[in-house]
């Protein structure tokens, strides 16, 4: 097996611990947690995909929320200084990753003549 | 949304919003498929499997940008804050979007090979270690991932299941696919672009996000929501007169949470600044008939009691305030959702004609 089987194989193993939770969530687990939900059963289509790509936060909501544990004042706790550390590095990356792009374009400049990066493959 | 939940939430300005979007979407795919496809021509012919590929990731880059400008336009000018409204729509159509792209690479580039197709995806290029031919289909595949996660938890009930600072601090993957996206394209088409419209929209759009985010966040380390001092175990926020009638003063507490104070026709309401939907700034809305509207997506809560009008059984929490030598003053410890407050009447109150 090559590692580009091993990863496929990881995310198969992934997504099908993510139907089985899936499966258990959206058929009893849902309904305990969430009146809005008891009786709706169309929207849990949509859920599906979610549960698949997120099950273990599922899981720990599921096991947060089924304990009682959950503590309504995080619910109003915003993290907007979040952003600020967002907004100051996205600029430079943006900036980095562009001009290490533009530097190693090999087409232009235009005198820049073209160099083989690596021999072909097998 | 605290009724039944429906697989998607539609009404008219969401129905007007879709639509201009679609549009905008099937006009930037005609344009650079049949109008002007010289706009992604390259150094040799590319058959149309790989100029609809392109298109596609073309139309896909520039969703994902407009919809990161979104935010902080909304931040700088309230007049854009109706798109934000029904962002999360547009997050999904650009993720399908960018399956499509993906779709049309996979079925073109890696299809005829002897291993799978996905196989092929991953072992065809494994240059890591050198920029120039760096395997960029790896920050795509990271994007479209995070694309993904983002469309697959759009539904308002992974808001009300992982909480709204849970579910904003997942959400928060758009900074990062956005970055590995600038790198999937300038690794990536960037390296043999030859006509450069799409090279100038790239940069541009790719600037414009850089700027607005560090603009915006500017903005608000600058003028920020004030911090409130602390005085005998309760909150100055400032004398009744500075709140003008159906607004709120926000103050930031010491301990971190935000309180947003009403005044309502001269009686004084305290509740938290954030909404139960997304956290939105409730502060920013305006009071009428005892409801404020979040100005992010239109949620309303009596100001007396932090719940939502029924059949919604939305709740925030409130806060006990007083009015103390002409200043209010609040309680930091919060209510817990939905309790009652008596509105404090502001002494010889009188509506201040506009």
């Amino acid at each position: 097996m090559n590692q580009a089987e091993l990863i496929l194989l990881l995310v198969k193993i992934w997504g099908g611990v993510g139907a089985c939770v899936a499966l258990g969530f959206l058929t009893f687990g849902i309904d305990r947690l969430d009146e809005d939900a008891r009786g709706a059963y169309v929207f849990r289509l949509l859920i599906i995909p979610g549960v698949l790509l997120i099950w273990p936060l599922v899981l720990w909501r599921w096991y947060v929320l089924a304990g009682g544990k959950d503590l309504w004042a995080r619910r109003y706790q915003p993290r907007r200084n979040s952003h600020r550390v967002f907004a100051l590095i996205m600029p430079v990356l943006i900036v980095g990753i562009i001009a290490v792009g533009w530097s190693v374009r090999q087409t232009w400049p235009v005198d820049v003549a073209p160099v083989q990066l690596s021999e072909p493959g097998q | 949304m605290s009724v039944k939940y429906i697989p998607v939430q539609w009404n008219r300005n969401k129905w007007f919003y879709d639509l201009v979007m679609l549009i905008g979407v099937v006009a930037f795919l005609v344009l650079f498929l049949f109008v002007s496809p010289d706009l992604l021509s390259h150094e040799f012919p590319i058959n149309p499997q790989v100029h609809n590929a392109r298109a596609f990731g073309a139309c896909a880059f520039v969703m994902l940008t407009v919809i990161l400008c979104i935010g902080p336009l909304a931040r700088i000018d309230t007049r854009f804050l109706p798109l934000l409204y029904n962002r999360r729509h547009f997050g999904v159509m650009t993720t399908f979007v960018a399956i499509t792209h993906a779709s049309y690479i996979l079925n073109w580039y890696f299809s005829f090979s002897k291993s799978d197709k996905f196989s092929a995806l991953l072992f065809a290029n494994t240059s890591y270690t050198q920029l120039a031919g760096f395997p960029f289909e790896a920050f795509g595949i990271f994007a479209l991932i995070c694309l993904l996660i983002l469309a697959a938890t759009s539904h308002d009930f992974w808001l009300k299941f992982l909480t709204p600072p849970v579910w904003k601090s997942l959400h928060a993957l758009i900074y990062v696919a956005y970055i590995a996206v600038v790198a999937h394209i300038s690794l990536g088409i960037l390296q043999d672009q030859q006509n450069h419209v799409f090279t100038l929209i790239f940069i541009g759009g790719a600037l414009a996000v850089a700027v607005l985010h560090a603009y915006a966040a500017w903005l608000d380390w600058r003028g920020g929501d004030e911090v409130a001092t602390q005085s005998e175990g309760w909150v100055e926020i400032c004398g009744p007169a500075d709140i003008k009638n159906g607004f709120a003063r926000i103050k930031l507490m010491p301990n971190g949470d935000r309180v947003a104070v009403f005044n309502q026709d001269g009686k004084l309401s305290a509740i938290s600044n954030a909404c139960a939907h997304q956290n939105g700034p409730l502060g920013e809305g305006r009071v009428i008939s005892c409801l404020v509207t979040c100005p992010w997506h239109g949620f309303q809560y009596d100001v007396t009691n932090g719940r939502s009008p029924a059949p919604f059984t939305e709740m925030v929490p409130t806060y006990n305030l007083r009015l103390t030598d002409g200043m209010i003053q609040v309680d930091p410890e919060a209510n817990p959702p939905g309790t009652y407050v008596e509105p404090v009447a502001i002494p010889g109150w009188k509506e201040v004609p506009a």
